[in-house]
């Protein structure tokens, strides 16, 4: 069973190699999500209608 | 010889009114600006109103990315992006996704419960599939 062991050794010590990355990830994201939504949260006429143009644009792309 | 209508730059209408072109333009402008401050206020109150109906402040602060989402939404509509190829492989995809998603667990859960029912068949010693699971064999 010393394949099995070092197969476990091997995903464990990449997960601990990983799991860093994987959390800072994670940080950042959320991180991002807030200042997204509280930039919505302030500026809502701005995101509405911006949405709204970018929206159009895409619709008459797509129709070409 | 200069007339008292021309030293003072009034005449006198048909019906016997003095007619003051100062004044007229003055009443005018008056009124027109009456008119323009009541189409202000008018215009204001819609404005009000459509906002207190659409009550954006409220539904961004609720569902920021839904807000956006539909605005886009409404905007790839108003662009005319509706029948589109685009938005067929939208579709197709969000169709295909949802699908995945209503059926994962449901073959989740069938499969917890084969495995369930294969562990207690293991540990009892219970046959499966026309042998004992415990001994190694395999149905063939």
């Amino acid at each position: 069973m010393d394949v099995t062991r070092e197969i476990e050794d091997t995903a464990r010590e990449l997960g601990e190699r990983v799991r860093p990355q994987i959390e800072d990830a994670r940080r950042r994201l959320s991180s991002f999500n807030e200042q997204a939504v509280s930039y919505i949260k302030e500026n809502p006429g701005q995101c509405v209608l911006g949405a709204l143009a970018l929206g159009y644009i895409v619709g008459k792309i797509a129709r070409r | 010889m200069e007339t008292g209508q021309q030293r003072t730059g009034k005449k006198r209408t048909a019906n016997g009114r003095i007619d003051d072109p100062a004044a007229a333009a003055s009443k005018l402008g008056d009124r027109m600006s009456q008119t323009a401050e009541q189409t202000w206020t008018r215009a204001r109150e819609s404005v009000g109103d459509l906002r207190d109906a659409v009550d954006l402040q409220g539904r961004v602060d609720r569902h920021p990315y839904g807000t956006v989402a539909a605005a886009l939404g409404i905007g790839y509509l108003l662009g005319g992006g509706v029948f589109t190829p685009l938005t067929g492989r939208l579709v197709g995809l969000a169709v295909r996704i949802g699908l995945r998603l209503a059926v994962l667990p449901v073959v989740r859960d069938e499969l917890a419960g084969l495995a369930e029912s294969l562990t207690g068949a293991a540990d009892g010693g219970v046959e499966v599939g026309g042998g004992s699971a415990g001994s190694g064999e395999s149905k063939k």
